[in-house]
């Protein structure tokens, strides 16, 4: 392995820029890290090249150990976004000035010197400088500086983003075939998922100073399992829709599951539907796919070998929602692309009458699919879907907030209002009758249960801790999802009766390593782990008490669990997360 | 070129076409500007000299009490600059580079000496630096005196034209891009080795401007130094001094001859100092080798 990162995380000012990124990129393989602004890559890269050191984890190149080696003695070339060539030297200057440092004689200097020109095809451009060259000539000169000490790890930030289209591909070109020569490890960072899947053998997704995911750019596009992953790279619709035992129902037609047969009973689960997986038709039966529901045709824009539409649905099916298509805006509508054969078989224009048919459908893995605020009235169940907390994990989600209202809600032995079973996560505010609610919530079939303080914020760390087997997947799939949309830091919280020096430390210990390699290999979720000595609920109230901004999700089995133990954590100022599972 | 589409024939100007409006009235006012404040007052003192008998010029001129007062004069300019260029620069770098709690405050102490009337710095830095002084007791007994002779001068010199290096060569450092010192590091680049290839060669030429202000300022002072120096003749006494005492005798002519000689000294000088910024940019890219 070339590059190996293990655990790398970085603060600035208290918070994590980078969180937990492992990840093992191969000799000659070309690697881009792709990411909004903000999202931590850069940070990530600089850290590769030494230029900003790390708070925790650990950076291998070559299998040598460089997390405290300076820049100038770990052999990386770096390029970056201006450019930065020394504006009072020539460009042959700027190329030998690695050379100089090492000092490589002159004759030698020179021989490497008109390779490299001849690597980025700038012959005879030696005595020119920076400032009398254009903008893609520059980045040329830079990546042939970057690469004149035979640098074993070429890393490029944003290299291509002060440059117009035209140059862009044609720089893109120029460095990928140089990579191909030279058979140079590198490493791209760019904000630009066309350029990321133009150049990359793998990419990595990075999102609040996390990597979310990562793999070849065809398998990332159509299978992603995050929804930030789905909607970033391209477009796409997503569906609530539900999962049967015969496959995955949205709207008017069940489309049978190709991934995951997921063992688990029915319930809610987030869809991906692309674009150019839409097919439009005049009726419901010309239809050659799944029939989803009709429309009207909003917009269509010409783009040449593609059209894109809008199409906005008929609101009919409860079930099957249409939750983002990507943009913020209260009626979200369906996009859709069809190709130039498409358009010859069925021609539309706005304000037109279609039925629409879904070929591919795939859904996320992700264990969150929508939330519903329960109250005893509409008011406090209005007032909670405005609880900040709740608005943000909603607007990050891209998911919906409904609302559902239980008159009787905490009074032992009261029927249920509403539908009798539960969707998604359930919400309920935090007070007095918090426990009770939540008593009755779970004793009526409700699995996962968010407890919200009415004035708590997006925490900056989520402790974990789960008691009964049965819960612990449940528990781990879920922190990963919430995890994945908070920059927050995980902890796993594991708790030993007795004290440090009794007998249940060696397998407090073993547990603890099970659970942090379970989240590593199975949700990619980096946690850190504490091992604390005395009563569970004591010992996590103990932990939340201890700062502000601390969130806690708690899974369980069996409901004695709760009740006994763990209902007086939901009387603190902290948001906690139940998860059930297992035996009712 | 508008000059160049126009009809043979038409008349010929050295206006450049222009979005600006107004380049009438702005290079009119510059003229006069210049010429009532600058150049008239100059060249008075030019008419007043050259009045003078040829053999009282030099008299004058080259009597051993002013080439005393030249040497110190251009001396302690030309060593108070030199000092600036140095510690100038490292405050300018501090200023600059680090964070740190009060540098808002220690930014504005910079222009403390622009702002305080120079007497008052003079007579601060007397009371300071005399052999009964905070510092000057201390000095004292090393056999160090700096207050009554040339180092008090060059003190004085120094602490009024300190700010025209700070000032020159901040907005210069805030220029050098970081990423390109973060490009030398990555490129094996040790610190110094970076800073003597990258960071010196682009400031340069705000150096050299610092260094000039600063010599220009200390050439012409007088309130701060009047006080510090003792103003022995031959030793400690400046040519502005000199002038100012020809004055008090109502030899005007002598005044205006020392003058003249101090503003021709100053402007070759300056004009070499010019000089070597112009060819500055060769002169970077030798250094960067």
């Amino acid at each position: 392995m070339s590059i190996v990162l293990d655990q790398v995380t970085k603060h600035y000012a208290g918070l994590p820029v980078v969180n937990d990124v492992s990840l093992d990129i191969g000799d000659g393989e070309f690697f881009v890290l792709l990411g909004p602004s903000g999202s931590g890559k850069s940070t990530l890269l600089r850290a590769i090249a030494g230029l900003s050191g790390v708070d925790h984890g650990r950076i291998a190149l070559h299998g040598r150990d460089v997390t405290h080696v300076a820049a100038r003695k770990r052999g990386v070339g770096l390029v970056f976004q201006n450019y930065a060539l020394f504006q009072h030297m020539t460009v042959a200057d700027n190329i030998e000035f690695a050379l100089r440092v090492r000092r490589m004689r002159a004759k030698a200097r020179r021989e490497r010197r008109r390779e490299l020109l001849r690597l980025v095809a700038l012959e005879g451009m030696d005595e020119r400088l920076p400032a009398q060259l254009s903008g893609g000539q520059q980045q040329r000169v830079a990546v042939a500086r970057a690469l004149a000490h035979k640098p074993e790890v070429l890393l490029l930030d944003e290299p291509f983003g002060a440059l117009d289209a035209k140059i862009r591909e044609e720089l893109r070109r120029t460095i990928r075939q140089v990579q191909r020569e030279l058979g140079i490890t590198t490493v791209l960072v760019t904000h630009d998922q066309e350029e990321a899947f133009a150049m990359a053998d793998r990419i990595g997704i990075m999102h609040l100073g996390r990597l979310l995911e990562m793999g070849a750019p065809h398998e990332l596009y159509s299978s992603p399992a995050t929804r930030f992953v789905a909607t970033f790279l391209g477009a796409a619709n997503l569906f609530l829709a539900r999962r049967t035992p015969d496959g995955i129902q949205i709207g008017a037609t069940t489309v049978a599951a190709a991934e995951r047969a997921g063992g688990e009973r029915e319930n809610e689960v987030v869809t991906v539907v692309r674009p150019e997986e839409v097919e439009l038709a005049a009726t419901r039966a010309a239809l050659s796919s799944g029939y989803l529901a009709s429309g009207t045709v909003d917009e269509v824009v010409f783009t040449g070998a593609l059209e894109r539409l809008r199409v906005r649905l008929e609101k009919h099916q409860e079930h099957t929602p249409l939750l983002s298509s990507g943009e913020a805006d209260s009626t979200p509508t369906l996009q859709v692309t069809r190709t130039q054969h498409e358009q010859r078989g069925f021609e539309v224009r706005p304000g037109q009458q279609v039925a629409v048919g879904v070929r591919r459908v795939h859904v996320l893995p992700t264990p969150l699919s929508s939330f519903t605020a329960c109250a005893s009235s509409a008011a406090r169940a209005e007032a909670l879907t405005h609880q900040p907390l709740l608005a943000e994990l909603v607007a990050r989600m891209k998911t919906r907030i409904g609302t559902r209202i239980e008159p009787q809600l905490g009074l032992a032995d009261a029927p249920c209002q509403g539908r009798d079973t539960f969707v998604g996560t359930t919400v309920i505010s935090s007070g007095e009758l918090c426990a009770q609610e939540a008593e009755w919530l779970l004793r009526r079939g409700a699995r996962d249960l968010l407890a919200l303080p009415p004035q708590a914020q997006v925490p900056h760390r989520v402790l974990i801790h789960w008691v009964g087997e049965a819960a612990r997947s449940a528990t781990l799939a879920i922190s990963a999802s919430v995890l994945r949309h908070v920059p927050a830091e995980a902890v796993y919280v594991g708790i030993v009766p007795g004290d440090a020096a009794g007998t249940g430390h060696g397998q407090g210990m073993r547990e603890l390593l099970d659970a942090r390699s379970e989240a590593q290999a199975a949700h990619g979720l980096d946690m850190r782990t504490e091992l604390h000595y005395g009563e569970g609920e004591r010992q996590l109230a103990l932990r939340l008490a201890e700062a502000p901004g601390q969130m806690l999700i708690l899974g369980v089995t069996a409901l004695a669990d709760f009740t006994t133990r763990f209902q007086a954590l939901l009387q603190g100022p902290w948001p906690v997360l139940i998860v059930r599972r297992g035996r009712a | 070129m508008a000059g160049a589409d126009r009809a043979p024939g038409s008349r010929v100007s050295f206006r450049q076409p222009s979005i600006l409006p107004g380049f009438g009235l702005t290079f009119g006012f510059t003229t006069v500007f210049l010429s009532t404040i600058v150049l008239l007052p100059l060249a008075a003192l030019v008419l007043e000299a050259t009045s003078m008998h040829w053999a009282d010029f030099w008299h004058t001129v080259l009597s051993p009490r002013a080439l005393g007062s030249y040497r110190l004069s251009f001396g302690a300019s030309l060593l108070a600059a030199s000092i600036n260029l140095v510690f100038g620069f490292i405050i300018a770098w501090t200023l600059v580079r680090y964070e740190f709690p009060g540098r808002k405050l220690i930014d504005a102490l910079i222009d403390m000496p622009f702002a305080l009337p120079t007497a008052v710095s003079g007579i601060a830095l007397t009371t300071v630096f005399a052999q009964n002084g905070w510092i000057g007791q201390y000095l004292e007994p090393l056999g160090i005196k700096v207050a009554y002779t040339w180092l008090g001068v060059t003190l004085a010199l120094t602490l009024i034209s300190m700010p025209f290096t700070v000032r020159a060569v901040q907005p210069a450092l805030l220029e050098v891009q970081r990423e390109m010192e973060e490009a030398a590091e990555t490129l094996g680049a040790g610190r110094f080795y970076a800073f003597r290839r990258i960071i010196l060669p682009t400031v340069l030429p705000a150096l050299l401007t610092g260094f000039t202000l600063s010599f220009a300022r200390a050439v012409g002072e007088y309130g701060s130094v009047i006080f510090i120096a003792g103003n022995l003749p031959m030793k400690t006494e400046i040519t502005p001094l000199l002038i100012v005492i020809h004055l008090e005798q109502f030899d005007y002519r002598g005044a205006a001859a020392l003058g003249l000689v101090m503003l021709v000294i100053s402007f070759v000088m300056l004009l070499a100092i010019n000089l070597i910024q112009a060819w500055g940019r060769r002169l970077q890219i030798r250094i960067a080798r």
